[in-house]
């Protein structure tokens, strides 16, 4: 039993990364209809850029607070010299082109920081607490990555349900048409949209980095994991994208724990296939509402 | 005065519209009537800016609004209703009014807001109910109301009988040409149901096939029987 809870509680963490770049995934797809699989590439590279104000000034929240910004202005200016060319004319050939940013992310990295793990500092113990006689799996940084999580989601909730900008995004991902004929500047909606994806993808890359290492190609994995999560939510729930986020990560936990870390893929193969056969609109997706 | 001169639009090889001029005068109810396919929707796509003529131009009191997008038209006054009851069912009633004002201050967005609950005061009873939960016609005053949120000097009605009980079609368009009226909004209102729009509207126009037919006062449209026989089938 105490294995079972270990297991969970080390799960939770990376749970926590995998909803957040689920959330990145999930912003652009209710905004724009295209899953953007630069998405762990853009993470990848602010968390390169995070590294490298943290060994010039070797402040973790300066990194934090430089990734945030810079995945901001990276996700504006994919969705400028990519997305909107090419989905002008394809949403398909949207899709695939967001992959040749993913691969000319990881090679653009690759060249500037090198092809080789590197470690990411630790801005906290990584080592499990002492708790009641034993030591939990569960560290002070484990902490952090949950309070930075959860501090997002409050953040993009007040954002998207309490704001004029979050109604002018919601509006504008429901109903296109009917946003520009309220008013709403449609094309700035869904940019402030990739700029948001973007400081949620780097968040989830700087604090996936230094319990993980980062190399052009470390979040690879971390993309199978969030689109699962993401698709068995439902492409266009914030909340399935959250909460089947974290169950993700505590189903990985347990057959890595159990089994073996590298039937984690496979297994979030299958529960795709199974979320496809039987419930292919997904949980949480507004669409089953509406069928209903 | 929202003037338009020459109006032609194309989809592909087809010609939707053709040369299409008209005014829509302020303070009263404007109906353009025709049969299925005559062009209506078309132009009033156009006006709003959802469509891109192929010719011809349209203006506000002298302030031109051909080629502007159309979140730029409804900020120069021109609010379009589209066809087919446009609320997001995803939002609350009163987000969904919000959304019309948006770009507005928040004094301005307030009063506008307190108008429509006047008008409509089913609205602010199910103002924290979901869109989706509302009756046809509710909804269609919904689509009302967040239109007028963004502060029109013309409102463009498209189809607005659509779907909805004769009754309360003939409420709606009863209330309509009664704000026309009383705070000099133009309406321009399009529908197939000829003889409700024409019992509301000052001026009626008869399109047919893209082409202005004739154009006139309503109460001698609706009684011109070679009129009605030929284009409006009744």
């Amino acid at each position: 039993m105490t294995t079972f809870i270990d297991y969970l509680l080390s799960g939770i963490s990376s749970g926590m990364i995998i909803a957040l770049m689920a959330l990145a995934l999930v912003l652009i797809w209710r905004g724009t209809r295209v899953v953007n699989f630069a998405q762990v590439g853009q993470a990848m590279f602010t968390t390169f850029v995070a590294l490298s104000v943290q060994t010039l000034t070797g402040n973790w929240f300066l990194a934090l607070a430089v990734a945030l910004i810079a995945g901001a202005v990276l996700g504006v200016i994919v969705q400028y010299l990519v997305l909107r060319p090419v989905k002008r004319t394809d949403t398909a050939g949207a899709i695939i082109a967001t992959f040749g940013v993913l691969i000319a992310l990881q090679a653009g990295a690759g060249m500037i920081w090198g092809g080789a793990n590197q470690g990411f500092p630790q801005p906290f113990s990584t080592a499990g607490i002492e708790f009641a006689g034993r030591v939990w799996p569960f560290s002070p940084y484990d902490f952090l990555t949950i309070g930075i999580t959860a501090l997002m989601v409050v953040i993009l909730t007040v954002i998207f349900k309490k704001t004029s900008l979050g109604l002018g995004m919601r509006a504008s991902a429901f109903n296109p048409e009917v946003a520009r004929l309220s008013g709403v500047r449609v094309n700035r909606m869904l940019s402030v949209g990739w700029a948001i994806a973007g400081v949620v993808g780097a968040v989830a890359g700087v604090l996936v980095a230094p319990v993980a290492t980062i190399s052009p190609n470390s979040f690879d994995l971390l993309l199978v994991f969030a689109f699962t999560a993401a698709v068995i939510g439902g492409l266009d729930s914030l909340v399935g994208a959250i909460s089947v986020g974290i169950f993700t990560g505590l189903i990985f936990s347990l057959v890595s724990g159990y089994g073996d870390a590298s039937n984690a893929p496979i297994v979030a193969l299958i529960l795709l296939i199974l979320n496809l056969l039987f419930k292919p609109q997904g949980i949480f997706s507004h669409h089953k509402v509406r069928e209903v | 005065m929202l003037e338009v001169h020459g109006l032609s639009v194309n989809y592909g090889p087809v010609q939707a519209l053709q040369d299409v001029s008209l005014r829509v005068p302020p303070g009263q109810v404007t109906a353009v009537i025709g049969a299925n396919g005559a062009g209506k929707s078309t132009l009033m796509r156009t006006l709003a800016g959802l469509e891109k003529p192929a010719k011809g131009s349209w203006s506000l009191n002298d302030e031109t609004l051909t080629g502007k997008k159309p979140e730029d038209i409804v900020r120069a006054g021109v609010s379009l209703v589209p066809e087919g009851r446009s609320t997001i069912p995803d939002l609350t009633v009163e987000e969904n009014l919000n959304l019309g004002g948006l770009w507005r201050s928040k004094a301005r967005r307030q009063l506008a807001h307190s108008e429509v609950y006047r008008l409509f005061p089913v609205l602010e009873e199910r103002a924290k109910m979901g869109a989706d939960t509302l009756s046809g016609g509710e909804r269609q005053q919904l689509a009302i109301g967040r239109a007028l949120m963004s502060g029109p000097q013309v409102l463009l009605l498209d189809e607005p009988s659509l779907g909805l009980a004769p009754l309360i079609v003939t409420q709606i368009l009863e209330l309509v040409s009664r704000l026309a009226r009383d705070t000099g909004l133009a309406v321009l209102l399009v529908e197939q149901n000829a003889v409700s729009a024409l019992r509301v509207a000052r001026t009626g126009i008869v399109l047919n096939l893209g082409q202005v037919v004739t154009s006139g006062k309503a109460k001698d449209i609706a009684s011109d029987e070679q009129l009605r026989h030929a284009y409006l089938g009744y």
